[in-house]
């Protein structure tokens, strides 16, 4: 198209200076193209959500379909009343112990924190010579309230057949447990009202240790409504105790040497480690 | 990988452009010489901003240069390029690469150009006819030879005719210049049919070969 001598015309026009556009237009037009393009780029995570997007949306929206379908047939079919009844029936045999029995004299609204349920540190395997109890605990006697506790923590070792399992107790409390069964006893827990009868059948079969509960309580401080129910606990039956080898005496009084050695054979059965009286050994 | 870099060439001007780190260099580098126009924009159109830059950096002289011949004005030239260059950048998401970048863009150039006629009322763009008694009384590469010597002298008289040719024939004579397009290009980005431009290109020739033969 170009001829020869238009070549030469393009060579002429060529040596001309070309003008050009000054630097502030170029900065112009490469920022706004930067600040353009910087708009348009996408996210990392586009690329990958479109590629996935539909595929992930169909397999949802399959699989709740199916899902749905299936709960449908099966509550059609009565497929799902029946699996839910099957639990339904086997969930109180498997969660809730039998309820500890009433005397006639526990209030019917016992305090919560005496629900076995609620306090296992209560009981204790061992039994344990009790600890002395304070002058409060030994003067606030709720009798009521301590049988219905003592009646509670047999009746959920009754339900359960062995013993509640415990956290291990802290090696400095185990100390504390030794050295409070070397203690003897305070006078004034031994002299106490002998008229009431001895009843060592009523007594739970493995009551928890006294002295034992108190050390456990003061180990695990922030439980105050089990540590105080406790204190009554021991309060409780060391003055039983006490009543107990009274009677023993008496008999022993009286005479009846074979009473008095089944008493006391019980006695040693039901406080292993309680170290008896000079005139009882 | 030196090696590469050592051999490619480079740029005759290089843009104010951020230092960067050696394998973006040598990326640059690659694309500048592989990538084609219609790849770069592209590019561009997907977020690409080096891609832009290596486009502005091929076509900013040719452009500046064809819109400041077509207006004569430094500043209204500047105007059209910054407004050129903003309809490219805008037009990003838009642009396929159905045809040259060269004709899309200067195809751009002339509707711009166009509306600055209007704007100022220059009808001679849209209604000039060529004379055929002109391109019939100028003797066809026929150059003075002292102009051939004098090749600051013949710059200067082509500049000027330049600036005596009628808008469409200086036009043509630009795209196939500075654009370095072919009659179907120039016809394209100008809106018209192939003879048309064919014609005024040949117009544009042979009056600019008339001013440099005569002796002033």
């Amino acid at each position: 198209m170009i001829e020869r001598g238009d070549e030469e015309l393009s060579h002429i026009y060529r040596d001309a200076e070309g003008p050009r556009p000054p630097q502030r237009v170029d900065d112009n037009i490469l920022a706004a193209s930067q600040r353009v393009a910087s708009t348009v780029r996408r996210p990392a995570g586009f690329g990958f959500s479109r590629r996935w997007g539909t595929p992930v949306a169909l397999a949802a929206t399959v699989l709740v379909t199916f899902t749905l379908a299936l709960m449908v047939f099966e509550r059609e079919s009565g497929l799902d009343t029946m699996a839910r009844k099957a639990p339904r029936t086997a969930q109180p045999a498997k969660v809730a112990p039998p309820e500890p029995k009433r005397t006639e004299s526990s209030p019917p609204g016992p305090p919560r924190a005496a629900s076995p349920e609620k306090s296992p540190s209560v009981d204790l395997p061992r039994a344990a010579p009790p600890a002395a109890p304070s002058p409060q605990a030994a003067t606030r006697s709720d009798r009521v309230q301590q049988h219905t506790v003592e009646t509670a923590l047999s009746g959920e070792r009754r339900a359960t057949g062995q013993p509640a399992r415990l956290p291990a107790i802290p090696p400095g409390v185990e100390i504390l447990r030794k050295s409070e069964e070397a203690k003897p006893l305070p006078d004034a827990q031994r002299g106490f009202d002998a008229q009431q009868p001895i009843r060592p059948a009523q007594a739970p079969a493995a009551a928890p240790a006294p002295g034992a509960n108190t050390l456990r309580e003061s180990a695990s401080a922030p439980q105050g409504a089990v540590s105080g129910l406790a204190s009554r606990v021991t309060a409780s039956e060391a003055k039983e105790r006490e009543k107990w080898l009274e009677d023993i005496r008496r008999l022993k009084s009286e005479g009846k040497a074979t009473e008095a050695e089944r008493e006391l054979a019980e006695f040693k059965k039901r406080y292993p480690d309680y170290r008896l009286p000079e005139d009882l050994r | 990988m030196s090696d590469l870099a050592s051999v490619l060439p480079v740029p005759p001007r290089a843009l104010p452009v951020q230092r960067r780190r050696p394998a973006e260099a040598l990326h640059l580098r690659r694309m500048r010489i592989e990538a084609s126009d219609e790849e770069l924009m592209l590019r561009y159109g997907r977020g690409d901003a080096r891609a832009f830059e290596l486009l502005y950096r091929r076509h900013r002289l040719p452009l500046y240069r064809f819109l400041l011949r077509q207006v004569g004005n430094a500043a209204t030239a500047e105007e059209l390029f910054q407004d050129l260059w903003m309809r490219v950048v805008n037009s990003r998401g838009r642009y396929e690469a159905r045809a040259k970048f060269t004709s899309w863009v200067y195809a751009i150039a002339h509707n711009r150009l166009m509306d600055f006629y209007r704007g100022n009322g220059q009808a001679s763009f849209l209604s000039h006819e060529e004379s055929e008694s002109v391109l019939e009384d100028t003797p066809a590469a026929e150059l003075a030879a002292d102009l051939r010597l004098d090749r600051k002298r013949a710059v200067e008289r082509l500049l000027a005719a330049l600036v005596e040719l009628p808008d469409a024939q200086r036009e043509a004579f630009l795209l196939q210049q500075e654009g370095e397009m072919s009659i179907e290009q120039i016809a394209a980005a100008t809106g018209v049919g192939p003879e048309t431009a064919k014609s005024r290109l040949r117009y544009a020739v042979a009056k600019l070969r008339a001013s440099l033969g005569k002796e002033s």
